[in-house]
């Protein structure tokens, strides 16, 4: 940082060079004038977008991961001893990546599970409501069951009489 | 007898030009950078191996999901060891150049029976193939074969 601001002093000069030696100078009413100069605008917008893009995120990243391989460095390949089951993050090279699983990531192995006891209860769901849907369509197609597709007719003597008058209406009314 | 390449000046030039970068690294590297580490082991993950496709009952999705990630594993396996092969002639091929036609002729032999074979087994099955389809093109190939003689003899009309 002190570099740039060091820059920042020593272009100075330069800076009033280029504002006070154009030739277009607009005399108001004061005695000072305002010299009229191409805009610098998108140069030091530039500048400031490549500053932060480096010295906030570029060399500190750089940085921390020059630093990790030279202090902890990778790891190497070797065979699994006998009977030792592996952490997680004992699969990966990177001290970064080991890092980050150790920290950060799920358990592929777990996951693996979760996935298959997720695929047993969602089977066992839908075996019962096949056996469910089966039985629903049989009491429909057979009607010999109370459960779905029963209605109890309770009023059993207002049909009679319902039943009694439509007769008499179709004997009065033949060819209706 | 010294080497043919090292007493030519032209050669002892580049290979200063060479250094003035090499030799600064590689003493960093030495010096300060491998002292400074530890050595620790990572390993590679290591599957056990589950019922195939053609030992799950057929309303088992459990064993199906579990033999489908091991046939996904084993077509990626399958695929890395033709590649493998497919390489050690091309390399071949490469060194001999002219000559490859008459001195690569068992590397080639042995990649293309990898690839025909690797072609029979996981070949014309889609993008979202599954051990399913895979398993039932090898029962549509064994009744072709059983109606029709071996692969490769054409198909038997109506007598």
């Amino acid at each position: 940082m002190t570099v740039l601001s060091v820059l920042r002093t020593a272009a100075g000069p330069a800076r009033l060079a280029i504002t006070h030696n154009s030739q277009q100078v607009a005399k108001m009413s004061d005695h000072r004038a305002m010299n009229i100069i191409p805009s610098r605008f998108q140069w030091n917008k530039f500048k400031d977008m490549l500053h932060l893009y480096f010295v906030g995120a570029a060399i500190p990243l750089l940085a921390g991961i020059g630093i990790t391989n030279m202090m902890v460095g990778p790891a190497t390949l070797s065979e699994i001893p006998e009977g030792y089951v592996p952490r997680e993050d004992e699969y990966y090279k990177s001290p970064i990546t080991r890092f980050l699983v150790r920290n950060f990531t799920r358990n592929e192995q777990m996951e693996y599970e979760k996935k298959m006891q997720y695929i047993w209860e969602t089977e066992h769901k839908r075996q019962l409501r096949l056996i469910e849907k089966r039985v629903k369509k049989l009491m429909a197609e057979r009607g010999d069951y109370k459960a779905w597709y029963y209605t109890p007719h309770i009023a059993r003597k207002y049909q009679r009489i319902v039943r009694k008058e439509t007769e008499e209406l179709m004997e009065r009314r033949p060819a209706a | 007898m010294t080497d043919p390449y090292s007493d030519n000046l032209f050669t002892k030039f580049c290979t200063s030009v060479f250094n003035t970068i090499d030799k600064p690294v590689t003493w960093f590297r030495e010096r300060v950078v491998v002292p400074n580490r530890k050595e620790y082991p990572w390993y590679h993950r290591s599957y056990n191996r589950v019922p195939t496709i053609d030992q799950c009952y057929t309303d088992d999705p459990v064993c199906f999901f579990e033999a489908n990630e091991q046939w996904i594993r084993d077509r990626q396996v399958d695929r890395e060891i033709v590649n493998i092969l497919r390489q050690r002639w091309r390399d071949c091929a490469f060194y001999e150049g002219v000559d490859a036609p008459v001195k690569c002729v068992e590397l080639q032999k042995i990649s293309e029976d990898a690839e025909t074979n690797f072609f029979i087994k996981y070949g014309d099955l889609s993008a979202y193939a599954n051990v399913k389809d895979c398993y039932m093109k090898q029962k549509h190939r064994m009744l072709w074969e059983r109606r029709h003689g071996p692969v490769g003899t054409g198909m038997k009309t109506e007598q």
